[in-house]
């Protein structure tokens, strides 16, 4: 929900950031390489928050966005030797345009019927990256030995938490002028906001446009930590849900909770790897996931903001008894 | 005269139903008119086809002079027309304040991200329909339907609004509250606003319009001083059969 700009938050912002700094001193390369993961799925899962969290716009199309970005500065930079610093911007630019020329009829039906469009655009993009042009998408193979940005797992974890950082703290500001309240009135009664004289296709795509600009970021830096590309990794039913189930597990409409979603559900999946090393994890990650949404539907956020306020209680209680 | 709001031969089919037959009315700046007519008749749908959330199959509606049929309902709020609904419909995971900011919101987008929250003219705007300090703060859920409806009077009247058109405004209040609501809506009379009103509960319109219209089926059928219209025949047979 909308507000202003609470100073004591952007300081807890800045104290999280910076504990974060810290990491590579205090964990092992292989744990850093996990947290680049999260920080990335942390990026995906916002991004689809904007428009999806906010205003109940549930798109299954996600990965579709994330494609066109990574693939557009993969091919740039791999088959046409464009630096990367140009690539990258126009991996961005072509994400927000190509998918707001598929989006935008489908922003126009609503609940089940968006959601179906959206999940058959990502399978489109699946089949299409196949055969068209298959010199230049590598085909099913995709594409590998594309530049990387970075060397070694303390600097690609440091850009990805500087770009997730960045975002995270965009979209917080963002959403704390009135264009949050907008969007999440939305979520809650489309009709009503119209009805205040406010136009909801604008403000929608907007939210759309935001959305698609932040999954393109974190596709072409992804692809470029990564150095490789490959459609059933990036155009899969399992990616799709991992993004959403952050985002909700989390908690929608937030910030941190989209978030906090991505990195326990990755620590979670990575920690039963040694445990169950096959597709049983997911398994577990259902059963918690699942528990969660039984127990707090609003997600994890919710959990830690009212443990926060029933210490805050206690406090002023023993403080004013 | 001073016409404010006008709507000629409105025609608006669902199927093989007639829900608004051959509609016109004209409305002066500063009046207020009761709609009034036994369920089904059709009142809700003339509010519905105003605000263009549904769309007329024919005929003319028009707001100083211009034509609305056309325009979406944000942009005919933005020429000065809003409505209450039967049934209030605040945003539920926000309090007073917020729901009530979401009408004092600029139609742009970079309006939205650069100019701040209004929450002086928000609470202004809740302390003039009587919701007090206390409740800016509540979620709708914790409201009493009175008000709930003084919340969505609230909202309607942050869009600035020269015409409001008021559905069931009374439906579920205490006579206490009925009281309140009418002071309210006498009170913003007179700072010029013009009503349509529609309500079941005659005895609490009758004080607050100036002329009523009757309808039934879809069909004008009479319009006059508030005493004429419930003396007339035809309104008569339409309420009681006889």
């Amino acid at each position: 929900m909308g507000g202003t700009i609470n100073w004591r938050h952007l300081l807890l912002w800045a104290v999280f950031l910076g504990g974060m700094a810290l990491l590579p001193q205090l964990v092992s390369k292989g744990t850093l390489r996990t947290f680049i993961f999260a920080n990335y799925l942390a990026i995906f899962a916002m991004s689809w928050d904007v428009l999806s969290g906010r205003t109940g716009y549930i798109s299954f199309g996600h990965p579709f966005l994330i494609g066109i970005g990574a693939y557009t500065t993969a091919i740039l930079s791999y088959r046409f030797d464009v630096p990367v610093g140009v690539s990258i911007p126009l991996a961005v630019i072509t994400t927000m345009a190509a998918g707001t020329l598929f989006f935008l009829p489908a922003l126009r039906v609503k609940g089940t019927y968006f959601a179906l469009v959206t999940l058959a655009f990502m399978e489109l993009m699946y089949q299409l990256v196949q055969v068209i042009r298959p010199d230049l998408t590598g085909g099913t193979r995709g594409i590998s030995g594309v530049q990387t940005l970075t060397r070694g797992a303390v600097n690609g974890y440091y850009l990805s938490l500087v770009l997730m950082g960045t975002i995270a703290v965009s979209l917080w500001a963002m959403m704390k002028t009135r264009m949050g309240t907008a969007l999440s009135a939305i979520g809650m009664n489309e009709e009503a906001v119209e009805g205040l004289g406010l136009n909801t296709t604008k403000l929608k795509l907007f939210a759309f446009m935001v959305g698609a600009g932040v999954a393109g970021i974190g596709g072409a830096f992804y692809v470029h930590y990564l150095g490789s590309i490959a459609p059933r990794a990036l155009f899969d039913i399992n990616f799709l849900f991992t993004i959403i189930v952050a985002a909700l597990i989390g908690g929608a409409s937030t910030i941190i909770g989209p978030m906090a979603g991505a990195f326990f559900l990755t620590f979670l999946l990575e920690y039963l790897r040694p445990i169950l090393p096959g597709a049983e994890r997911y398994f577990i990650y259902g059963g918690i996931a699942l528990v969660l949404y039984m127990y707090q539907p609003k997600g994890i956020y919710e959990v830690i903001r009212q443990a926060h306020f029933k210490l805050a209680g206690s406090a002023r209680h023993e403080h004013n008894p | 005269m001073n016409t404010i709001l006008e709507l000629e031969h409105v025609v608006k089919r669902f199927g093989g139903l007639v829900a608004t037959n051959d509609m016109s009315f004209a409305v002066e700046k500063g009046e207020s008119v009761g709609l009034i007519g036994p369920n089904g008749a059709g009142k809700t749908t003339i509010f519905s086809l105003i605000m263009g959330e549904h769309k007329v199959n024919s005929g003319s509606i028009k707001l100083h002079g211009e034509e609305l049929t056309r325009l979406r309902t944000h942009k005919r709020i933005r020429r000065g027309i809003a409505r209450t609904y039967q049934v209030p419909r605040p945003f539920a995971e926000m309090d007073v304040l917020a729901n009530i900011e979401v009408g004092l919101m600029p139609d742009s987008i970079i309006g939205m991200l650069t100019s701040g929250h209004s929450e002086d003219e928000g609470r202004a705007i809740a302390r003039s329909v009587g919701l007090g300090e206390g409740d800016l703060h509540r979620d709708p859920a914790e409201l009493s339907m009175g008000d709930l409806r003084k919340l969505e009077l609230a909202r309607t009247l942050a869009t600035r609004p020269q015409v409001m058109l008021l559905d069931e405004v009374f439906a579920g209040l205490t006579a206490g509250e009925i009281e309140q609501i009418s002071g309210l809506l006498n009170e913003k009379r007179q700072e010029g606003l013009t009503y349509v009103i529609v309500s079941h509960d005659l005895r609490s319109l009758e004080p607050l319009i100036d002329s009523a219209i009757a309808m039934t089926q879809g069909t004008l059928i009479c319009r006059g001083s508030y005493q004429d219209v419930m003396n007339d025949q035809a309104v008569r047979m339409a309420y009681l059969g006889q």
